[in-house]
């Protein structure tokens, strides 16, 4: 598939097949999802990949954003072992915001090559981290930020209009494109 | 006599409240009256799998909620319309009660 056909092609779908998501396709995007660049070569992300329906019931069930029936979850967290720290104010080392950003750079190649695969993808930000994170068992240095439903579309959402006035060429004025 | 199935399902309402309870106080003020509109929907559905009572009244309150819920996202307007009606809907059902 065509860079330009993903970028424009892929809308955020909440409605699947009953066809499962197996493991071949879940390694495939996470081997895109690996391949995002990050601040320092720090790589501060994991990924848990979730397939058992019961679980996803359970994730579903603390997630008050996620919608529809998934076949698969991604769940992208950041490592904070693994991200670039600063020193606060009062002199504490902490986890520097480059490592959200990281992240969500990996996930912006989840969806795309999900949709690449033919399969439907969305990303959902409305759910508990601290009961997500407990019930997948997850150490207290991974923060789950995302969660991608996943499946095989059965629905064909309408792109959403883009918002305009969001170039200023050379410096900024009160009329953007 | 204990209904698991009812009861899982009221866990899962339950979830979705209180995790919503806790979500909105960092969301954007309109994901409130969408988490309740979208609460109301999965009770609709609970009452039409386990109460059995009312359910041609209960699908179309449902209905009408699904199909509307998401314009929160893209057009108030409409949102606003279809949380109207559905308080209309709702008011004549309890008259009749």
């Amino acid at each position: 598939m065509e860079l330009e056909q993903a970028i424009f092609g892929r809308r955020s779908v909440r409605k699947f097949k009953e066809k499962s998501v197996g493991k071949t396709e879940l390694e495939s995007l996470i081997k895109a999802a690996i391949w995002a660049p990050t601040a320092g070569n720090h790589q501060p992300w994991a990924f848990i990949c979730l397939t058992d329906q019961e679980m996803i019931h359970k994730i579903n069930t603390v997630a008050p954003g996620l919608f529809g029936n998934p076949k698969a979850i991604i769940c992208v967290c950041l490592d904070h072992k693994k991200t670039i720290k600063k020193v606060d104010k009062e002199g504490r080392e902490v986890s520097n915001p480059f490592g959200y950003w990281d992240c969500a750079m990996a996930t912006q190649n989840i969806l795309l090559r999900a949709y690449d695969l033919g399969l439907g993808s969305c990303v959902i930000a409305s759910f508990n981290p601290d009961a997500v994170r407990e019930l997948l068992e997850a150490p207290r240095y991974f923060e789950p930020l995302m969660l991608i439903i996943l499946g095989y579309p059965d629905q064909d959402p309408k792109a959403p209009p883009r918002k305009t006035n969001v170039i200023f060429w050379g410096k900024y004025t009160d009329k953007g494109e | 006599m204990i209904n698991k199935d009812l009861y899982r399902e009221l866990m899962d309402l339950m979830g979705f409240m209180i995790t919503s309870a806790r979500g909105l106080l960092d969301e954007p003020h309109l994901y409130g009256p969408f988490r309740l509109i979208d609460g109301a929907s999965k009770l609709c559905a609970i009452m039409e799998n386990k109460v059995k009572v009312d359910n041609d009244f209960l699908e179309r309150l449902r209905s009408k909620i699904d199909e509307g819920k998401f314009s929160v996202m893209t057009d108030v307007d409409t949102f606003k319309s279809m949380l109207d009606e559905v308080v209309l809907d709702f008011t004549k059902k309890l008259k009749g009660l």
